[in-house]
C-alpha cells in the first residue's frame, strides 16, 4: 500500500513537471498560451495528488502492512468484509430509469423531465431507505 | 531438521498477519468517483480558459458587472459549512445522531443539528447564486448571450447543481439518523461519505472563485 501511495505522489510530480514545462515551452516559443493542456495537466497532478493524499492516509491508519503486501500471508487474511450489496433491489435500475427520462427530457421536452424527476424522488427515497424499514428496520 | 532448513513451511507456526483498519469500501469508492469529478471540472475549466483566450475583450467588458464582494460573502459561507460539516462528522464517529443538551449548547450537539446548519448554510449559498443569475440576466449576461455567458453559467452552474445534489444527500442522511432506532457504523459511513463530496464541492468552489471572481 506503502507503494501505491508513492506511485501516485511521483505521477503528481511528473504531471505538474509536464504543466510547467507545457507552459513554459509556450511562452519560449513566444504562442500565445494554450490554456486547455495547462489546465488538464496541472489538475491531473491535482487528482492524482488527491489518491496519492488518500492512499498515505489509509496506510497510516491501517497500523500495519495489508496481507497482499506480505509474502508470507494467507490469501483468506486478505479477504475483507466488502461491505452491504443489496441482492436483489429494484431501486438502482427504477433510478437511473427515472434519471433518463430527466434526459430524455431535456432533449425532447420539458414535461418528460417533470415525470422524470417525481419518479426520481420516489426512487431515491426508496433505495436510500431500503433497508431502514419494514422487516430491516434497525 | 536440518536437511530441508531453508524451506519455509506454513503448517505449523506461521506468523499471522495482523489485523489491518482497512478503510471503509465506501470510502474508497467515493473517493475513486471524486477522483472522476476532478476531471469532470477540468473539462469545464478548460472550457472556460479556451474561451477566454479566445475572446479577451468579451471578458474585459463582461468581468466588470461581476459583483465581487458579495460573491466573496456568499464563498465565506460555502467555506464555513463546510466547517459545520466536519462537526457534524465528528458527532457522527462518536455515533451521537441528536444532541444531549439544549439546542443552545452547541457543544454537545450531534450529527443531526450539524447537518441541519450545514445545510441550511449550503441553502444560503443557493439561494444566493440564483439571486446572483437573476442580477445578471437583467444586466445581459445569460446562457445563451456570448461565449462568456456560457462560460460563466455552464461552470458555476454546474457547481451549484452539485451543491444542490449535496444538499439533498444531507436530508437523506439526516433522515437515516431519524430512521434508525439506533445510529451505528453503517449511518455514520454514509455521514462521512457525504462530507467527503461536500469539501470536494467546496475546494472547486474556492478554485471556481479564484478563477471567475479573482482573476477575471
Amino acid at each position: 500500500m506503502k507503494a501505491n501511495a508513492v506511485l501516485f505522489w511521483i505521477l503528481s510530480v511528473i504531471f505538474a513537471a509536464f504543466a510547467v514545462a507545457y507552459g513554459w515551452w509556450h511562452a519560449a516559443e513566444g504562442l500565445v498560451q494554450e490554456p486547455v493542456g495547462l489546465v488538464a495537466l496541472s489538475l491531473s497532478s491535482v487528482f492524482a495528488m488527491f489518491l496519492g493524499f488518500y492512499t498515505q492516509r489509509s496506510y497510516n491508519s491501517f497500523g500495519g502492512e495489508l496481507p497482499e503486501d506480505r509474502l508470507d500471508a494467507e490469501i483468506d487474511d486478505g479477504d475483507p468484509e466488502l461491505g452491504h450489496f443489496s441482492p436483489w433491489s429494484w431501486w438502482p435500475i427504477t433510478l437511473a430509469g427515472a434519471g433518463a427520462l430527466v434526459f430524455l427530457g431535456l432533449a425532447v421536452g420539458a414535461w418528460i423531465s417533470m415525470i422524470g424527476f417525481t419518479i426520481f424522488v420516489v426512487a431515491i427515497v426508496g433505495w436510500v431507505y431500503e433497508y431502514y424499514r419494514g422487516y430491516f428496520a434497525h | 531438521m536440518p536437511h530441508n532448513g531453508t524451506v519455509t513451511t506454513t503448517t505449523a507456526s506461521r506468523p499471522v498477519a495482523p489485523v489491518v483498519h482497512r478503510p471503509n469500501v465506501v470510502a474508497v469508492g467515493t473517493i475513486v468517483w471524486l477522483g472522476s469529478e476532478v476531471m469532470f471540472f477540468a473539462g469545464l475549466f478548460a472550457i472556460y480558459f479556451t474561451l477566454r483566450s479566445t475572446s479577451p475583450e468579451l471578458w474585459e467588458a463582461q468581468t466588470s458587472l461581476l459583483n465581487v464582494p458579495y460573491s466573496l460573502v456568499n464563498t465565506i459561507i460555502l467555506v464555513l459549512s463546510s466547517v459545520t460539516c466536519q462537526f457534524g462528522v465528528f458527532a457522527a464517529e462518536r455515533l451521537q445522531a441528536r444532541a444531549t443538551g439544549k439546542w443552545y449548547q452547541v457543544g454537545k450537539w450531534g450529527m443531526v443539528e450539524w447537518f441541519f446548519l450545514t445545510y441550511a448554510m449550503g441553502a444560503v449559498f443557493i439561494v444566493g447564486q440564483v439571486y446572483e443569475y437573476v442580477t445578471l440576466v437583467n444586466e445581459g449576461i445569460a446562457l445563451n448571450s456570448d461565449a462568456y455567458g456560457s462560460a460563466f453559467y455552464l461552470t458555476t452552474g454546474f457547481h451549484g447543481l452539485h451543491v444542490t445534489g449535496g444538499l439533498i444527500a444531507f436530508l437523506l442522511v439526516i433522515g437515516r439518523a431519524f430512521a434508525v432506532k439506533n445510529f451505528g457504523h453503517k449511518e455514520a459511513t454514509s455521514a462521512i461519505v457525504v462530507s467527503y463530496y461536500w469539501h470536494f464541492v467546496d475546494v472547486v468552489w474556492i478554485g471556481l472563485f479564484l478563477v471567475i471572481y479573482v482573476l477575471k
